[in-house]
């Protein structure tokens, strides 16, 4: 509780880390509040065809889309879908790579090399890339964005988390629990894993970023949640055939995500400088 | 010598990293559900007809049959027939690849063009409005989505002010190939008119490629200048009265890039992904679009050609960027 505390006061010094903490907030808040916050909280699966394509006004915000919802309210709604994405995604890839990553760290033998090996080669091309394979080839809906961007993603966890481990064998600690007799799991997870927590905490944050964005393309690729879903990528693909008469139909979904993937960046790096010092930013030289 | 052994040791793994990227594609594409085949052969299609097309591209054998004759023929450069184009793969992604290939190149120069002078600059007069302002802007450039600037971009530039054209590489054929390049083809050929037109079909495209590449070469040149510029040499040098200018320029840069050329491979990585959209975006008809086009139709021989093709860029160009690190840095080969 202690550490949490010097935690916030830390980031709340760093005034762009605590934007960042603001952003996220807000985020999570507009997410479980959208039926609150939102002014037509019905246009998420209702359409009204003679209102569709109006400016931003009083009513509607951020105007109205094809279908005449209110586009305001469709992207508090996908809020919702973006964070379960990438909350879910993010933590399946760290439960399956956090495990490979250790025991194929702690364990020198042909099966943590093969191991490796295979994380190599999900590594070898950009991450979008085999996501986009993987969701066409399952169809477009929520659960397999998030089981693409899981599959695609836990080998990135498991060369972190390996490397990391390598490095902590060779510490005086790590050796000295060995030669007490500590049993394997016991190092791992006592010794090792609270080592590498703030490097993980730092990559996680900064992967939530990067997550939103690569769920963003694949639901504008249109491999996303179907129709009527206020995705945001989706959103944006859907205004392509109205500009650049509707402009408030494309910029708003974008800056959402935009704003979004802003707020984990910013976070992320005010984290790094708090909890690992030795790949500060030298923001200050 | 340690830069050759490491050199060599990727190299032994190219073959079997393909190799694995090849099975892992192989995987996925044969979990399809939807059937390619009877999507060609159409709703009318007799069962004769369906099965004379699972003959003809070879998928009527048993799956490891189909792996193996395959890996057979990628080995000898033939990636099968493309389900949709009916034309080989290889031709289609050979067509492709300059049209890509130089959107790529003139992004990454002009990101390294504008992005290592305003990183230096950042780090010269840290902490001043500059050094924000450049900080907001490195910071939105890694925030942004690709496709919704591209479409931004699009939305103000050509169909609101009409200054660049709205998407394609070039108004009607282009020039007579000679390399694939449309910017050295056109200036080969004297044609200067055309020239003028593949620049302003470019600017767009690779204005949206190059805005994320410069926020990471500015970032890290940026960090990299502010590790040097503390380091003794910089105080010794500055006190034999070599200019400030010349000290910043000519020795704290070369090894400030150092890091900004290790982080080549993640620039790359990055532009890859984003090229995929973008291309599709400004119908740019390169290898992104094809594997856009080539996903929506179920073309799984044209995907697996694609993700092979760019998983060997890729490994290349990250082979590269190790030997260009070991080249600039010379402590690495000691």
């Amino acid at each position: 509780m202690a550490t949490f505390r010097f935690l916030l006061r830390k980031l709340a010094a760093d005034r762009t880390a605590a934007l960042g903490a603001l952003i996220v907030v807000l985020l999570v808040a507009v997410a479980i509040a959208a039926p609150v916050l939102s002014t037509h909280p019905e246009d998420v699966t209702e359409f009204h065809p003679p209102e569709r394509l109006l400016g931003p006004s009083g009513d509607h915000y951020f105007g109205t889309d094809r279908m005449g919802s209110d586009v305001y309210s469709r992207i508090l709604f996908g809020a919702r879908i973006t964070i379960s994405i990438a909350v879910i995604a993010i933590g399946v890839s760290v439960l399956i790579g956090v495990p490979v990553g250790l025991v194929a760290g702690y364990y020198r033998n042909w099966a943590s090399d093969a191991l490796m090996r295979v994380s190599d080669i999900f590594l070898a091309v950009p991450q979008i890339v085999l996501a986009i394979a993987i969701a066409q080839t399952l169809g477009p809906s929520i659960e397999n964005v998030i089981l693409a961007l899981s599959a695609t993603y836990w080998p990135f966890w498991a060369r972190l988390v390996y490397a990391e481990t390598r490095s902590a064998l060779n510490e005086t600690y790590v050796e000295a629990s060995i030669a007490l007799g500590a049993s394997p799991w016991r190092v791992m997870l006592l010794h090792v894993l609270p080592n590498i927590s703030s490097s993980l905490i730092v990559r996680t944050t900064i992967g939530m970023g990067g997550t939103i964005l690569t769920a963003a393309v694949l639901g504008f690729l249109g491999l996303g949640p179907p129709a009527p879903s206020p995705e945001w990528g989706r959103t944006i693909a859907e205004s392509r055939e109205f500009l650049p008469e509707a402009w408030w139909y494309a910029t708003a979904p974008g800056l959402a995500i935009f704003l979004v993937v802003m707020g984990f960046n910013l976070l992320g790096d005010g984290l790094r400088d708090i909890l690992d010092p030795r790949t500060r930013r030298s923001t200050d030289g | 010598m340690r830069a050759l052994v490491l050199t060599v040791n990727r190299l032994a793994w190219f073959v079997p990293t393909l190799l694995g990227l090849l099975a892992i594609t192989f995987t996925i594409s044969h979990l399809i559900p939807a059937d390619p085949i009877a999507f060609i052969a159409g709703d009318n299609a007799t069962a004769e007809q369906i099965a004379a097309l699972k003959a003809k591209f070879g998928v009527d054998k048993p799956i490891p049959v189909q792996l193996w004759n395959y890996v057979l023929g990628v080995a000898q450069g033939d990636f099968g027939v493309s389900l949709y184009t009916q034309r080989p793969i290889v031709d289609d992604l050979v067509g492709r690849l300059p049209a890509t290939l130089e959107l790529a190149f003139v992004s990454i120069v002009a990101s390294a063009i504008l992005g290592i002078p305003l990183g230096v600059l950042a780090a010269v007069r840290r902490n001043s409005w500059l050094d924000h302002a450049l900080r907001v802007f490195t910071v939105s450039g890694l925030a942004i989505a690709a496709f919704w600037l591209a479409i931004l971009f699009q939305l103000l530039f050509a169909m609101r002010l009409g200054w660049t054209p709205l998407q394609g590489r070039v108004d009607g054929w282009g020039p007579d190939v000679i390399t694939g390049f449309f910017l050295i083809d056109s200036a080969v050929a004297g044609d200067w008119g055309v020239f003028r037109d593949v620049v302003a079909h470019m600017i767009l495209p690779a204005v949206t490629l190059g805005f994320p590449a410069m926020a990471t070469v500015m970032r890290f040149t940026r960090a990299g200048v502010l590790d040097a510029i503390n380091s003794n040499y910089v105080d010794y040098q500055l006190a034999m009265g070599v200019p400030h200018r010349v000290v910043i320029w000519r020795y704290v840069l070369r090894n400030a890039l150092i890091g900004t050329v290790t982080q080549l491979g993640l620039i790359l990585g990055n532009l890859i992904a984003n090229a995929v959209v973008v291309e599709a975006v400004f119908d740019w008809p390169g290898l992104g679009l094809y594997a856009v086009n080539s996903i929506l139709q179920s073309d799984y021989n044209a995907i697996m050609g694609f993700t092979l093709v760019i998983g060997a860029v890729f490994i290349i160009a990250n082979l590269l960027v190790d030997v260009t690190h070991g080249l600039i840095d010379p402590r690495e080969s000691h």
